[in-house]
């Protein structure tokens, strides 16, 4: 049995159980500060995870986006939100036991086919830069992926400002001049 | 996978034309100065935009149709799939398109009229609709897992800020939030079950699984990827499961039960021009996706790289897709039909109804046979005229009144004639009476489930038309509540004149569809071809799935 362990396997279950257990603490903490900071381990383990793949560019386009940019964006807002310690739950989780049900026959049957299937293993990559093939692949194969995926950034922008927008009343308009 | 080639573009002109009218709605924003002068300036640029792209559509929608139909100077149809075969140009994603344009031009008009939408935000409000709209034609004509999942972020993540979009009401914004968490939770199961299929077949291409899984149900091995040949007992399971959380991603789209619950709350939330187009858009471009993944995937190739489509091939009947699509199908209807009884608001009752028209969608992809998707299709054609209709009657009441529960109803028949008679037909059409568009709609559904026989299909068909005779019931509590209930006040509506119009212009097709609907459902039938392209080792000639009859 232990013959059959290779090293970056080794590697991999402590980077898989760090990312996993950071979503846990995301999924199951009751404090949302904490919640914050469990997402943290989890984006850093996932550029672990990134970097255990030879995915060089991803790893540290996940940090620095992920970890540098998101994560403290929420924190910000976390500090900036009143009483948002004080939460009051309106909508007490409901239907246990059918959750419970699905829970326990989707993880069986996902177990089952994670150990069970005989998965395609590609084989290991050496580590070598991947930016100049994701920039090809940006502008050729995947062009189109790519500039949807600005369409859908440009749209996402827009949506957020319509959300966030402070509508006012006509008499508050005349009073500012009619600035936003 | 080939690289991107210019030609490619010339095929994607529709969409171009959106997208720079998305552009230039956001410039147009800052040219005119006084609001209400703006507010139809935005309507004609985003009613121009929508024009041309029908104008860049029409043409290869005809000549398939004219193809279809053996006119000789139209000698092939226009199937292809470029941008490395992500995007599939074919007769089915060319019918949806303009059943998406004319959804939007109707939606545009609704959302002139509006008083929910304020004159000064027009232009955000008609720039993310469009956006919408690009999302939906990716969605029909993407061939490849990656497209898919954009088309459908692009129409959920615009649809979250849409539902929102009234200002300072708590309503809209609990809708929005409601709509977010929803479809953040099942965008993510979708993407799980996209990486299982990825996993599987090494490819996110939709042809390139098909022919794996056509590998696997010939000779019960897959092909060679990376020189080992996986024969695998757990492959009918693993697919399985990839299948069931891709299909929560797009059943969330389309509301079918159990992921229909955020519905309700966001058709009642949002504003009622949006509620109207979700209700029919989305919906649709839900149900085009779903096909071009059901077809993509299990439907076998026939000869001369026809396929027999007649229903799913052998493999997908061993992983029971048919009996799951019915029986999900078979509870949207009754959970819809059951739960809209006691609402007293018309836009949550529609809401409803629209669920349970979403079970009956469904029951087409449980035979998946040619007359069964030119079924659905028919119908999608049939429902938006008739659902945009009754919103837009609810819309005009809700402008009038300020409200649009049953109450704000009552008396109509005298206040407003014409709308109240409008909405009568609309909602009979909805039941599916005859001799109305939806009576034929219905019927050529359940006559392809019929026509499969077997009484597992004659029982689906059975609970189709018993929900039918119970929505009758609560579509006439709305009926019954403008013309048999005593009016609060006699004094007439004075809807805005763009309402009559509109409800009018709704009405004709509905009644004429169901007395002569020949041209609508031949054009139909002469589009149902989705492209194919041969196994990698074949040949690299593109081939043609042609669904129809030989």
């Amino acid at each position: 049995m232990l013959e059959q362990v290779s090293p970056s396997f080794l590697l991999f279950v402590p980077i898989a159980l760090f990312t996993v257990a950071g979503a846990c603490g995301v999924a199951f903490s009751r404090n949302i500060v904490y919640a914050a900071f469990s997402l943290l381990a989890c984006f850093v383990g996932m550029v672990g995870l990134f970097a255990f793949l030879s995915a060089d560019f991803l790893a540290v386009v996940q940090l620095m986006v992920y970890v540098g940019g998101i994560l403290v964006l929420i924190l910000f807002a976390i500090m900036l939100t009143n009483k948002i310690s004080e939460v009051r739950r309106s909508n007490p989780s409901s239907n246990i036991v059918m959750g419970g049900v699905l829970m326990i026959v989707l993880i069986t049957a996902l177990l089952g086919v994670v150990f069970g299937f005989p998965w395609t293993v590609g084989a290991p990559q050496p580590f070598a830069a991947t930016t100049e093939t994701i920039g090809r692949a940006f502008l050729g194969s995947y062009l189109l992926p790519f500039e949807v995926a600005g369409l859908l950034l440009l749209a996402a922008l827009l949506a957020a400002v319509v959300v966030a927008r402070k509508e006012m009343t006509p008499a508050e308009q005349d009073g500012k001049g009619g600035t936003p | 996978m080939s690289a991107f080639q210019v030609v490619d573009l010339t095929r994607f002109v529709p969409e171009l034309l959106l997208g720079g009218c998305i552009l230039f709605l956001f410039i147009g924003d800052l040219l005119v100065r006084d609001e209400r002068k703006k507010r139809i300036f935005l309507t004609a640029l985003a009613l121009a935009g929508l024009a041309s792209a029908a104008a860049a559509v029409i043409p290869t929608f005809w000549g398939n149709v004219q193809a279809a139909l053996g006119i000789e100077s139209y000698a092939t149809q226009d199937i292809v799939a470029a941008f490395s075969g992500q995007v599939a140009f074919d007769p089915v994603a060319t019918v949806f398109k303009i059943l998406f344009l004319v959804i939007t031009g109707v939606a545009i008009f609704t959302s002139l009229l509006s008083d929910e939408l304020p004159d000064r935000h027009m232009g955000e409000y008609y720039a993310l609709l469009l956006s919408i709209t690009f999302g939906m034609f990716l969605m029909a004509s993407a061939n490849d897992m990656l497209m898919i999942y954009l088309g459908v972020e692009l129409v959920s993540i615009v649809s979250y800020a849409m539902a929102g979009y009234r200002p300072r009401d708590k309503r809209s914004s609990e809708a929005a939030l409601k709509y977010v968490i929803y479809g953040g939770a099942a965008s993510g199961v979708m993407l799980f079950g996209i990486s299982l299929l990825y996993g599987l077949f090494g490819s996110t291409e939709l042809t390139t699984m098909h022919h794996a899984i056509v590998s696997w149900a010939s000779r019960g091995e897959l092909p060679v990827v990376d020189g080992v040949i996986a024969t695998a007992k757990l492959f009918p399971l693993t697919v399985l499961l990839a299948i069931v959380f891709v299909f929560v991603g797009i059943g969330y789209k389309i509301a079918v039960v159990p992921f229909h619950m955020w519905s309700p709350d966001v058709y009642e939330g949002a504003p009622t021009p949006f509620t109207g187009f979700l209700s029919v858009g989305p919906k649709a471009a839900g149900f085009a996706l779903l096909m071009r993944f059901f077809v993509g995937l299990f439907v076998a190739d026939g000869q001369n790289g026809y396929a027999a489509t007649d229903g799913f091939m052998a493999m997908a009947i061993d992983l029971p897709l048919p009996a799951m699509i019915g029986i999900i199908a078979a509870a949207t209807m009754t959970v819809g039909n059951l739960a809209a009884i006691p609402q007293t608001n018309v836009k949550r009752l529609l809401a409803y109804s629209s669920i349970a028209h979403a079970g009956y969608l469904l029951m087409g992809f449980v035979v998946l046979s040619v007359s069964s998707l030119h079924a659905v299709i028919f119908y999608l054609c049939i429902y938006f005229l008739m659902n945009m209709g009754a919103f837009a009657v609810c819309q005009a009441v809700r402008d009038r009144t300020g409200g649009e529960l049953l109450h704000d109803f009552r008396g109509l028949g005298k206040r407003e004639p014409i709308l109240a008679v409008a909405m009568v037909i609309f909602l009979l059409s909805l039941t599916g009476l005859p001799p109305l568009a939806g009576f034929v709609g219905k019927f050529y559904i359940f006559a392809a489930v019929i026509e499969r026989g077997g009484y597992w299909y004659w029982t689906l068909a059975l609970i189709g038309v018993l929900n039918s005779a119970v929505s009758l019931f609560y579509y006439m509590r709305v009926a019954r509540a403008m013309f048999l209930t005593e009016p609060l006040t006699d004094e007439p509506l004075r809807a805005k004149r763009g309402y009559l119009a509109l409800s009018t212009v709704l009405v004709v097709p509905v009644v004429v569809l169901g007395l002569y609907w020949a041209p609508v459902s031949e054009s139909i039938r002469g589009s149902l071809a989705f492209f194919r392209s041969q196994p990698m080792s074949a040949a690299a000639h593109p081939s043609v799935v042609d669904v129809r009859e030989p």
